[in-house]
């Protein structure tokens, strides 16, 4: 039953998301590219951080 | 006498500039570390390291400290509309003040109430929760910055509001039309991303410090590989929102974007519109209307700016020559209004109306009306009062060219410095490349230089006017003494100089210190999994 809160929770997160998609490209496309964009460019730092990570164990102390 | 002292509206305006100039000192840092602690937090929440929750924690220390001073330095601006631009204030109140105050509410309610659960609420929520209250406070320093560039907005391009004759001010007719305006929707994505570009480099430069000390390795080399991918990003797109702000610029303020580019003939002029140059450098001479010097790229211009071919960008004394009739329209128009004030006249209304779109000329010729009264125009004085105000109709031309090119310049310096600074990273070959450190270390400053003279870019780019083609500067000033004036612009200036002083030694004193508890063996560094998994805190799951 939790599970099915958790989906039903994210499912309406992700309509949300849609719904202010569709309403933020409509009305206002550099906020829409802003949203885009910055979720992107933190995705893109969090990428980094876990491929450092993985690099490690191979690097020998370097930097 | 004149009724407005142009000396106050100069002070008025130091003022202004010197406290709006310090506070974007701590601005871009506020914008762009907030979501790289949001960044961190997100890889210690996804794999249980403890180090990622010490970069969140270091960091957080020096954002709060510019955080603190920042919001001190705010307050004053919001005062000052009222204090010393009364005229400014009673003109676009109504519109100019909605935005204002939903930032005021941002600021203090949502921002700042995140802010305090992310100090200290790291043992109080969990994991996931304090997850969301750091990123909440990103979104609420980016929202604060969003409402005061949608008030910037409505100054570059006036939208969602119309004159009224009645109450003598603008009055709103559309909110959605102020908060959606192109200019108020381009400035924030600009401005909010050159901040990422700030806050990166911060990062990048203080992690620069440690690895070339040789101290705090591991995470120093966490940080950098995080902000160097942000920050390489960032760059990218500042650069290209950048030139898509110009274009709307081009549409909307043909006087701002040909200052930009000391173009003071037509782009045709001397040869083809598609061969005008595009200058990297000149010295315009304002007095003499003319470049002294210059030196420019063929073929660049008129595609940078207008995205074509072949269309002609308007030139400085061109623009001046299209704006005289609009002046003379523009003194029928004030002269109509001041005339229905007085007898509610509905042929002075039906006169004003056809004259409105000009009105913001006719307070623009004013100032150089005898006595500033419009009504002791004659054909004596008529032809040097318009040629006098077509003068004034263009901005300083030297001030916006290079605060433009030093801003643009130093656009360009950081995606080279930042892709660099990410390949290195990458093939963590950092320490073998010293002068990438050193540069980045050296560099940490420049963002919120570029930040400051973008934002003397577009002010200085929007003169003479305060709100573009309606109200001019000279117009919206208050009448104060000038002694009180220069008082309480030196007092500002000693104030927010200590400001700056403690900011300055405590971001030196926390940055050298670094990150107290650290200890590479008890927070994971080499022999570290990639997902802890039995000390790391897993109850939120």
């Amino acid at each position: 039953m939790g599970k099915f809160f958790k989906l039903l929770g994210l499912a309406v997160v992700v309509a949300l998301a849609i719904a202010l998609a569709v309403i933020a490209g409509d009305y206002g496309p550099w906020y829409f590219a802003w949203l885009v964009g910055t979720t992107m460019i933190v995705l893109i730092a969090v990428a980094g951080a876990v491929l450092y990570d993985t690099q490690e164990p191979n690097s020998n102390g370097k930097v | 006498m004149p009724l407005i002292d142009p000396s106050v509206v100069d002070l008025s305006r130091a003022q202004f500039a010197l406290t709006a100039l310090y506070h974007f000192l701590f601005v871009p840092l506020t914008l762009g570390m907030t979501f790289l602690l949001a960044a961190m937090e997100t890889v210690y929440v996804i794999t249980g390291k403890e180090i990622y929750k010490e970069m969140t924690h270091f960091w957080a220390k020096l954002f709060g400290i510019n955080f603190a001073i920042g919001v001190a330095t705010g307050l004053t601006m919001e005062f000052e509309f009222g204090t010393n631009w009364s005229m400014y204030s009673h003109f676009v109140g109504d519109v100019f003040g909605t935005p204002l105050a939903i930032e005021g509410l941002m600021a203090f309610f949502m921002e700042s109430t995140f802010i305090g659960l992310m100090f200290f609420g790291w043992n109080r929520l969990s994991k996931p929760g304090h997850l969301a209250v750091t990123y909440l406070t990103a979104l609420g320093s980016n929202l604060s910055a969003l409402w005061i560039l949608i008030a910037n907005g409505f100054m570059q391009n006036p939208q969602g509001a119309a004159f009224d004759p009645v109450t003598m001010r603008m009055q709103f007719n559309s909110f959605l039309n102020l908060v959606f305006a192109p200019d108020a929707q381009a400035k924030f994505v600009h401005t909010s991303i050159a901040g990422f570009v700030a806050g990166a480099l911060f990062v990048m430069g203080v992690s620069s410090f440690y690895i070339l000390r040789g101290v705090h390795k591991e995470f120093a080399a966490r940080s950098f590989r995080m902000a160097a991918l942000f920050g390489i990003v960032s760059s990218m797109a500042v650069v290209t929102l950048g030139d898509a702000l110009g274009r709307l610029d081009y549409l909307v303020q043909p006087t701002k974007i040909a200052a930009i580019e000391g173009l003071w003939q037509d782009s045709n002029a001397n040869s083809s519109a598609a061969a005008a140059p595009w200058l990297l450098f000149a010295l315009p001479n304002d007095d003499a209307q003319t470049n002294v010097a210059e030196i420019g790229i063929p073929y660049v211009l008129t595609p940078l700016i207008t995205h074509s071919e072949n269309t002609v960008i308007p030139g400085l004394l061109t623009l001046e020559q299209q704006a005289g009739p609009r002046i003379d329209s523009g003194i029928i128009a004030i002269n109509a209004l001041q005339q229905y004030g007085q007898t509610h006249d509905a042929a002075a209304l039906a006169t004003f109306e056809q004259h409105e779109q000009d009105m913001g000329y006719g307070f623009l010729a004013q100032e150089f009306a005898p006595n500033q009264d419009l009504t002791q125009i004659t054909p004596a004085n008529h032809d040097a009062i318009i040629a006098q105000t077509e003068k004034a109709t263009i901005p300083n031309v030297f001030v916006t060219f290079w605060a433009f090119r030093i801003m643009m310049y130093l656009g360009f310096y950081f995606v080279v410095l930042f892709a660099f600074a990410a390949y290195y990273s990458l093939r963590n070959e950092l320490e073998t490349h010293p002068l990438v450190l050193k540069a980045a270390l050296f560099s940490i400053p420049l963002p919120i230089l570029a930040c400051e003279f973008g934002w003397i870019t577009a002010e200085a780019g929007r003169q003479p006017w305060s709100v573009y083609g309606w109200l001019p500067t000279f117009q919206a000033a208050s009448s104060h003494p000038v002694g009180y004036m220069v008082f309480s612009l030196v007092g500002f200036a000693l104030l927010y100089s200590c400001f700056i002083a403690a900011e300055l030694y405590l971001m030196f004193k926390f940055g050298r210190l670094g990150p107290q508890h650290h200890d590479e063996h008890d927070v994971g560094g080499a022999a570290a999994p990639m997902f802890a998994t039995g000390a790391a805190d897993k109850a939120w799951q």
